[in-house]
């Protein structure tokens, strides 16, 4: 699926926007990976991390935010000159995953369990901690951002140059 | 003040927009994630240097006006992400997972609606990771009871 995407400083400008319109309506930063816990928690009833603080009620603003993106993400690929359909190539990096569909899948489900996991322990993910921690110039959103651009650097230089 | 309903509705609608633009910036294209970390290609580096750059800008000049939610109705809070046990552990794990499956937890909902099946796949490892991460809570959280008792 090819997505007939933006000049960069286009999209830089809208999701720029997007960051402080979130603020005005929601009244808090905007978050994706924290949202995630809510799919755990209905997932899984016995954990009991899945119940208190940021989880005590799912029925939530990060959930919500959530099942909206897919809506997006249809809608942008509606938009693109490219009809849309189901699609399993992946570009420059059909050439570096395993070869097989099992293989595949189990690297790409394995490398999720690293963002899941990773996004935790961190406290947040891109967005929470680069793209709303760094504007607010969070001395551990930037060390977080600093720490994750240049671990994903190593590995995609790993991947494609050794 | 809106009831919880509304706001959900809006947060629903502000997700909407997120994954057009996530999509539209070029965030949903694997290639671009490859190049950026290769510094073949600057699109997403620019996005998010331009993105941050006008979020600094608005934010400093909402607390400079003491600007109030719409949904909230009280001042729009502005909280900062602590330093954590394992912060840079965590950060690290999560930039191999980024560079191995050129996404994040805010792409892989919008690829999902782009068709693109790969994405399943890591929405459900982003889902295992999480849920491992709850378990481990779970466990210290027992076992510091265990040695209190």
């Amino acid at each position: 699926m090819h997505i007939d995407y933006w000049p960069a400083w286009l999209g830089g400008i809208a999701i720029g926007l997007f960051v402080l319109l979130h603020f005005w309506i929601i009244g808090r930063p905007a978050g994706c990976s924290t949202g995630y816990g809510n799919f755990c928690a209905l997932a899984c009833k016995r954990i009991k991390f899945f119940k208190t603080g940021e989880y005590s009620d799912i029925n939530n603003t990060r959930l919500w935010f959530l099942l909206g993106i897919p809506i997006g993400g249809l809608l942008s690929a509606l938009l693109s000159s490219d009809p849309w359909h189901w699609s399993f190539t992946m570009g420059m990096y059909d050439a570096i995953l395993p070869q097989t569909d099992t293989g595949k899948a189990l690297w790409l489900t394995f490398g999720g369990m690293l963002l899941g996991f990773g996004a935790r322990l961190a406290g947040a993910c891109t967005t929470g901690h680069a793209l709303v921690g760094g504007a607010m110039l969070n001395p551990p959103s930037l060390a977080a951002g600093v720490v994750f651009f240049g671990s994903a650097m190593l590995m995609t230089w790993l991947l494609f140059k050794v | 003040m809106l009831n919880k309903r509304k706001l959900n509705f809006l947060a629903w609608v502000l997700g909407i927009l997120f994954g057009f633009l996530m999509s539209r910036a070029g965030a949903t294209t694997y290639d671009l994630h490859a190049k950026m970390f290769l510094f073949e290609d600057f699109q997403l580096m620019i996005v998010i240097g331009v993105a941050v750059l006008i979020g600094m800008i608005g934010i400093w000049w909402m607390q400079q006006q003491g600007w109030h939610s719409i949904g909230t109705g009280t001042p729009i809070q502005f909280p900062r992400k602590p330093w954590q046990k394992g912060l840079l552990l965590g950060a690290f794990l999560f930039g191999i997972g980024w560079a191995m499956t050129a996404s994040c937890p805010g792409t892989v909902p919008a690829m999902l609606g782009e068709g693109k099946l790969p994405a399943l796949f890591v929405f459900i490892g982003i889902v295992l990771g999480t849920l491992a991460y709850g378990v481990l809570q779970d466990a210290i959280q027992c076992l510091r009871q265990r040695s209190s008792d």
